[in-house]
């Protein structure tokens, strides 16, 4: 077997899976991003119909009175289906006899289907029945389903509708998505916009900042602990990393709440009770960038320990010998290899915070207010979970779009971080 | 380092710094076993109500612990498996095979390691309505196995570059096809990496919560991380008594894997994942 067939054929599993989860979706949050398809349009497409509360706003399209008027009764046609409904309210044998003389036969106003009710051996007596009873025939589009374009348009032109209507109508009618771009007009009017992506910046700013700096400082106080002491703290720290958020994020809760432990302890001083996590907007930032920060933090030591580890010896035992103290030793000596690792955290820690949404929808889910809501959170808020019930798959997919393209931006950049060469290096069994 | 005499200053700083995070897992085990009286963290006797959820529903209409747990089982483990399978020949064929197309594939994988897959759940949603594998096991399962594929072919690509070419040359030589230098030769040099990876990944998919939530959302399909949330969300009184208790049983397997593997598991999560 040539290793060339060898390679495609232990390559492609991979590849097709990357093609239907990576590039299809990527490709599908563009497409779906120009389109207002939401849960009320569906996604398969869909019929067409108008319904009675629809009816109202018709006249707002410029739609005249009389297609309005014709839209409701379009005349008057004996049907079984009428029949059945008749025999049902009124009598059996009306509905008999009105089988047997009329059935399939149409009337243009309901005075000419009355008149007939009224002249029956079996009349229906009182005006009023009448009225109600011819109803029951009543052509109309209304509520009913029409599968495409040409059956509606069809049935607008048999129920005599001014032509000039029709491209409105049918328009109107269409229970479907459609193509606009009108996701992202809206995204530029709404003030929300702006709010998100503000929100969003400082939440990777502060998050950041904390994740290397206390990162760092983790790293650097447990390399000068002896051993035992080193991996007790490593452990402590190394734990948020590793626990499902749900519980993570649970322990912080209790740790906040107003039955939990900051509360029980401010208590004894008398403070009442209330919500550290939730109170104001500045509590829930602080708790967020909190439980983001410790996770963060935690692979930052770990990724600063594993370099802090490479700097050979014999460096820092020098620097002994020429007397520099424990903070010349990390100014001068630590520090500076460390340069590489932060630019590493730095960069991935950027994009998954700018798209991470799971610790702040466990914790604050974007409260109080919309005060914690940052861009990625809004995305999952508008188009996958929201308490309106009208998922927006569209109004989501732009915002979602924006954020596919800053990561795809950033990580063809960080190609650049990466010795791309290196990789690159020829097998050699070949050469 | 040579141990410095004074360092009690640093352990001060830390300690304080680590306070909190030990008081919740110090108080996320006790509360399970013994809840205190309200306004006090004193621990009262030992009270194994908050355990109901194993053989009692907690109420009605929420499946059965069992249940949920043989979901996130099969879950887990099914994701770690197909990651590991895809993985282990996808790695092999960008470290040491010559084919058209290389140098992009590997700046794809880059790429794709970087990516933040999260953005595509909305789209992902609908393909797997299209699909029909909404609120299935399996449509969960090919999404998370697909999304975690990248860093799987990452770390193995990683432990086939260490494996050296002498190796693999001996059994050219020798006549060998490269598929069975692959299997006899190569393969049993990177077996730490096929254990870290099916570890890793079968953590990751045990701890994945956002996937389940949007693309499985029914509750025959639920499993403990989204069965959690929805005790948590459902409960009005906060009875983080019950709430830790399940918590402690979701996170057994978690424990256990970090107790036995703490040291590989830092050094894996070291070289360069995902934040």
């Amino acid at each position: 077997m040539t290793s060339r067939m060898l390679g495609i054929g232990f390559l492609s599993p991979a590849i097709i899976s990357v093609c239907i989860f990576f590039l299809l979706p990527v490709l599908l949050t563009v497409v779906f991003a120009f389109t207002n398809m939401s849960t009320s349009t569906g996604i398969m497409g869909g019929d067409y119909r108008i319904n009675t509360e629809q009816l109202r706003s018709l006249p707002d399209l410029d739609v005249s009175e009389a297609t309005v008027e014709r839209l409701e009764t379009a005349g008057f046609q004996i049907t079984e289906a009428g029949l059945t409904a008749l025999a049902d309210q009124f009598s059996k044998d009306t509905a008999e006899e009105l089988r047997e003389d009329y059935l399939g036969e149409t009337f243009e106003s309901r005075r000419d289907l009355e008149r007939v009710l009224k002249d029956l051996d079996e009349p229906i007596r009182r005006t009023r029945d009448r009225k109600e009873a011819a109803d029951l025939f009543a052509v109309t589009l209304i509520g009913e389903r029409f599968g495409t374009e040409e059956e509606f348009r069809a049935a607008l032109g048999t129920t005599g509708i001014d032509a000039v209507d029709h491209d409105v109508l049918t328009e109107f009618a269409y229970t479907g998505w459609t193509w606009t771009t009108d996701n992202f007009s809206l995204l530029m009017e709404l003030p929300s916009t702006l709010r998100y992506a503000a929100n969003t910046a400082f939440y990777v700013v502060a998050t950041l900042t904390f994740n290397i700096l206390f990162g760092l400082f983790l790293a650097i106080s447990t390399f000068y602990l002896p051993g035992r002491l080193a991996n007790t703290f490593r452990a402590i720290w190394f734990l948020p990393r590793i626990l499902p958020p749900v519980l993570y994020v649970l322990m912080w809760n209790w740790f906040t709440w107003d039955n939990g432990f900051i509360a029980t302890v401010m208590g004894w001083f008398g403070v009442p009770a209330k919500n550290w996590m939730m109170h104001t907007s500045t509590h829930a930032w602080t708790a967020i960038v909190l439980i983001n920060g410790f996770v963060g933090a935690s692979l930052g030591m770990i990724l600063f320990s594993s370099a802090i580890k490479a700097i050979p010896t014999s460096m820092l035992y020098a620097s002994e010998v020429d007397g520099a103290n424990r903070w010349q030793q990390v100014r001068y000596i630590i520090l500076p290899q460390m340069r590489w690792p932060i630019l590493f955290m730095t960069s991935y820690q950027t994009l998954s915070l700018l798209t991470s949404f799971e610790y702040i929808l466990l914790a604050t889910d974007g409260g109080p207010g919309r005060s914690t809501e940052v861009w990625a959170l809004a995305a999952f808020h508008t188009a996958l979970n929201n308490y309106g019930g009208n998922l927006q798959y569209g109004f989501g997919a732009a915002y979602a779009l924006v954020l596919v393209f800053i990561g795809i931006a950033l990580s063809v950049a960080y190609l650049r971080f990466f010795n791309f060469k290196e990789l690159l290096s020829k097998p050699r069994i070949e050469q | 380092m040579t141990a410095h005499p004074r360092i009690w200053h640093l352990v001060l700083i830390l300690s304080i710094f680590s306070t909190p995070l030990v008081i919740m897992y110090v108080y996320q085990v006790i509360d399970s076993i013994a809840s205190p009286d309200p306004g006090s963290l004193i621990p009262g006797e030992i009270d194994l109500s908050n355990w109901r959820f194993l053989w009692e529903r907690i109420d009605m209409g929420r499946p059965s612990i069992w249940m949920v747990t043989f979901n996130t089982f099969i879950f887990a483990s099914t994701t770690a498996f197909l990651v590991t399978l895809l993985s282990t020949t996808a790695g092999y064929a960008l470290s040491r095979l010559d084919m058209p197309g290389r140098p992009y594939f590997l700046g794809g994988l880059i790429i794709l390691h970087a990516f933040p897959t999260i953005t595509l759940i909305i789209a992902i949603f609908i393909i797997l309505q299209f699909l029909g594998l909404f609120d299935t096991l399996l449509g969960i399962i090919l999404v998370k196995a697909a999304l975690e594929l990248p860093f799987g072919v990452w770390i193995m690509k990683g432990f086939y570059d260490t494996v050296p070419w002498e190796i693999e040359m001996a059994g050219v030589q020798d006549g060998a096809s490269r598929f069975r230098v692959w299997w006899e030769l190569v393969l049993p040099q990177v077996k730490p990496g096929l254990a870290a990876l099916l570890i890793i990944s079968f953590l990751s998919g045990w701890s994945e919560f956002v996937l389940p939530l949007v693309l499985a959302p029914g509750s025959s399909t639920q499993v403990l991380s989204t069965y959690m949330n929805a005790v948590i969300q459902d409960d009005a009184s906060a009875d983080f008594g019950l709430f830790k208790a399940i918590g402690m049983f979701y996170s057994i397997p978690v424990i256990v894997i970090y107790l036995v593997f703490q040291k590989q598991l830092m050094n894996i999560y070291g070289g360069g994942t995902k934040g």
